[in-house]
C-alpha cells in the first residue's frame, strides 16, 4: 500500500492534537511527582470526572467554556481535598503506600462514576462545530482549537513556574523541601496547591477531549497508561521533557496506524518505553532542567 | 553552672531548655540549653557528632525535639512549623549550604523576600543592601545557584538568610571547606551582621575564628553543654578547649 505525502500531513496533524491533551494530562501528573514523589495513579479518574463535571455543567448551563472552567476548578478543589486526606499523612513514608493510595483512590473513584452515572457513555457537543478542508478530508476546527487551548494552559503554567513568588516557590520546594522550609515558605500549602493545579489541568483536560470520545466511568484508565509513558519517556518529574515526549509519541502513534490498526499503534508507544527504560532510564530528555 | 549568665536579663531572644532529641534510637542531644541575648554572637563548639548540627535543626524546627523548651522573644515555638520560625526572624544556613541549585541567585534571594507585608520598596532597598554586602553575588545574579562557586554559595546561604531581616542567624560551619581567604569573608560577614544588630548562633570547628567572633561560647560534649564561658575566661585558660576539642 502506497502512502500518499497527504496521508502523512493528515496524520501529523493528529499526532499534535492528541499529543497535547496529553501533554496536558501528562504535565499535571509530572509536576506532582516533580515536587512531591507521589505516583498518582488516580490522575485517569481526576480527568474522567473532570469530563463528568463538564457533561453535567454543559447540561445544566449550556456553556461548553463555563464547563471547562467548572470541571478546571471542581477537579482542583477535590485534588486539594484528597492529597489533604490521603497522601499528607502518608507523607515520608514508603513511597509503595502513596502508589497503594492512589491505586485504591482510583478504584473507589471510577466506581463512584459507574454508580452516579450508571454505564452509558455521556457526550459533550463539540462547541466549535466547523470543518475546513484539509487535503481531501473535512477536519473540525475543534480539533485544531483543543491543540491551541492545551498549548494554551500549558504555557500559562510554564509562566507560572517561571515568574511571580508561587512559581519560585514551588521550584525551590521541588528541589530542596527542608530548605524551602527553612526559607518560610509555607510548603505544606505549596504542596497542597500543587496537587490542586495538577489535578485541575486533568480535569480541564477531560472537558476538553470529551467531544472526541465518550464519557463514561473507564476513560481514565485508557488515559492513563499513555500518560505515565509519556513522563517515564519525557523523565519523572521533569515538565519539558514530559511535553516533548506526549508529542513525539503521539506522531509515532499516528504514523504507525497508516500501516497497522490504531489499537496495534499502541504497540509503539511500549516498544519507545521500553527502549527508554534500558537505555535512557531517566527519559529521553534528561539534560533539561526543571 | 547557669547557662543563662552572660546574657543580660529581658535581653534574652532565643532560650533553649533541657531539649532531648532522637535520631532513630540513638539519643543525640541529651538535655541541651543555652541563652542568646540579642544581636549577640555566640559560639556552639565540640567535636564532630556531639549534637552541635541537631542544635540548630531544632531550633529551625527542622528535627522534632522529644522534650524541652525553645522560646524566641519569650514565646514558645516549640509546636511551630518550621516555615513559621522563619517568618519570626530565624534565619538558617545549613552545613551543606543548601542553595537552590536550578533556581537563579536572584531567585534564591527571592525565596525569602517574598513575604507578605513586605511592601516593594523595602524589598527593594533589602536586595540593594544585600548586593552592596555581597558585591561578587551581582555579577551572578541571573545565574543558576549550582554553577556558584563553594565561597560564592556560602555567601548566597548567608545573603539568603538575611532576606528573611532574622533577629538571629544560625550558622552551621560557614567556613568548612573554604580557602583561608574565603574564611577571613566570614568572619567580616558576621561582623556585618553583628552591626545589623543580628544575633548569630554559630557552629564551628574552626576554634581561632570562633574566639574572634564570639562573645560566648558552649562548649558541646555528648549531646550536653559541659562548659560555658566567656571568650576572656578561655583565652586565659587554654585548657579548656583543649579539653573538649581536643586540639
Amino acid at each position: 500500500m502506497a502512502i500518499s505525502l497527504q496521508q502523512i500531513l493528515i496524520q501529523t496533524v493528529n499526532g499534535v492534537v492528541t499529543g497535547m491533551i496529553l501533554a496536558l494530562v501528562a504535565s499535571g501528573l509530572t509536576l506532582i511527582f516533580g515536587i512531591m514523589d507521589i505516583v498518582n495513579f488516580a490522575h485517569g479518574e481526576l480527568f474522567m470526572l473532570g469530563a463528568y463535571v463538564g457533561v453535567l455543567t454543559l447540561a445544566a448551563a449550556g456553556s461548553f467554556w463555563l464547563a471547562l472552567l467548572s470541571a478546571m476548578v471542581a477537579i482542583a478543589l477535590l485534588g486539594a481535598l484528597i492529597y489533604v486526606t490521603t497522601l499528607r499523612p502518608l507523607l515520608g513514608r514508603d513511597p509503595l503506600t502513596t502508589i497503594l493510595a492512589t491505586f485504591g483512590l482510583s478504584l473507589i473513584l471510577q466506581n463512584y462514576a459507574l454508580w452516579q452515572f450508571g454505564p452509558v457513555a455521556r457526550k459533550i457537543a463539540e462547541p466549535i462545530s466547523g470543518h475546513f478542508t484539509l487535503f481531501y478530508l473535512d477536519y473540525p476546527w475543534y480539533r485544531v482549537v483543543i491543540a491551541l487551548i492545551a498549548g494554551a494552559m500549558i504555557f500559562a503554567l510554564w509562566m507560572f513556574l517561571k515568574f511571580g513568588t508561587w512559581g519560585i516557590w514551588i521550584r525551590a520546594t521541588t528541589q530542596d523541601r527542608v530548605m524551602a522550609q527553612a526559607m518560610g515558605i509555607p510548603v505544606p500549602l505549596v504542596l497542597a496547591t500543587v496537587f490542586a493545579i495538577g489535578s485541575g489541568m486533568a480535569g480541564a483536560s477531560g472537558v476538553l477531549f470529551g467531544p472526541l470520545t465518550a464519557v463514561d466511568h473507564a476513560m481514565g484508565l485508557d488515559w492513563i497508561l499513555k500518560v505515565f509513558i509519556v513522563v517515564v519517556v519525557g523523565g519523572m518529574g521533569n515538565l519539558a521533557g514530559s511535553i516533548v515526549a506526549a508529542i513525539f509519541i503521539s506522531l509515532l502513534e499516528a504514523y504507525a496506524s497508516l500501516w497497522v490498526s490504531p489499537a496495534q499503534a499502541v504497540i509503539v508507544s511500549f516498544v519507545v518505553l521500553i527502549l527508554t527504560l534500558l537505555f535512557r532510564p531517566t527519559g529521553l530528555f534528561a539534560t533539561a532542567t526543571r | 553552672m547557669n547557662p543563662g549568665s552572660g546574657a543580660a536579663p529581658g535581653a534574652v531572644l532565643l532560650e533553649v531548655d533541657g531539649l532531648h532529641s532522637f535520631y532513630g534510637k540513638s539519643h543525640i542531644l541529651h538535655g541541651v540549653s543555652l541563652v542568646i541575648g540579642r544581636g549577640e554572637v555566640v559560639g556552639l563548639l565540640g567535636r564532630n557528632g556531639v549534637g552541635k548540627s541537631t542544635t540548630l535543626k531544632a531550633i529551625m524546627g527542622l528535627v522534632q525535639p522529644s522534650e524541652g523548651q525553645i522560646a524566641f522573644e519569650a514565646q514558645p515555638i516549640i509546636g511551630l512549623p518550621a516555615h513559621r520560625r522563619a517568618r519570626l526572624g530565624i534565619g538558617y544556613v545549613p552545613e551543606e549550604r543548601r542553595i537552590f541549585r536550578f533556581l537563579t541567585v536572584t531567585e534564591n534571594l527571592r525565596t525569602g523576600l517574598d513575604r507578605h507585608g513586605v511592601s516593594k520598596q523595602r524589598k527593594k532597598a533589602l536586595l540593594e543592601k544585600i548586593y552592596e554586602f555581597f558585591p561578587v553575588l551581582v555579577e551572578r545574579r541571573n545565574q543558576a545557584g549550582g554553577t556558584l562557586s563553594g565561597g560564592e554559595q556560602q555567601m548566597l546561604a548567608i545573603a539568603r538568610a538575611m532576606m528573611l531581616e532574622p533577629k538571629i542567624i544560625l550558622l552551621d560551619e560557614p567556613t568548612e571547606g573554604l580557602m583561608p581567604r574565603m574564611v577571613g569573608q566570614i568572619r567580616e560577614i558576621i561582623s556585618v551582621l553583628q552591626a545589623e544588630n543580628v544575633a548569630v548562633l554559630l557552629v564551628e570547628q574552626n576554634v581561632p575564628l570562633t574566639l574572634e567572633a564570639a562573645s560566648r561560647i558552649y562548649l558541646l560534649e555528648k549531646g550536653m553543654v559541659r562548659h560555658h564561658a566567656t571568650v576572656a575566661e578561655l583565652r586565659a585558660d587554654h585548657s579548656i578547649i583543649q579539653q573538649y576539642m581536643g586540639v
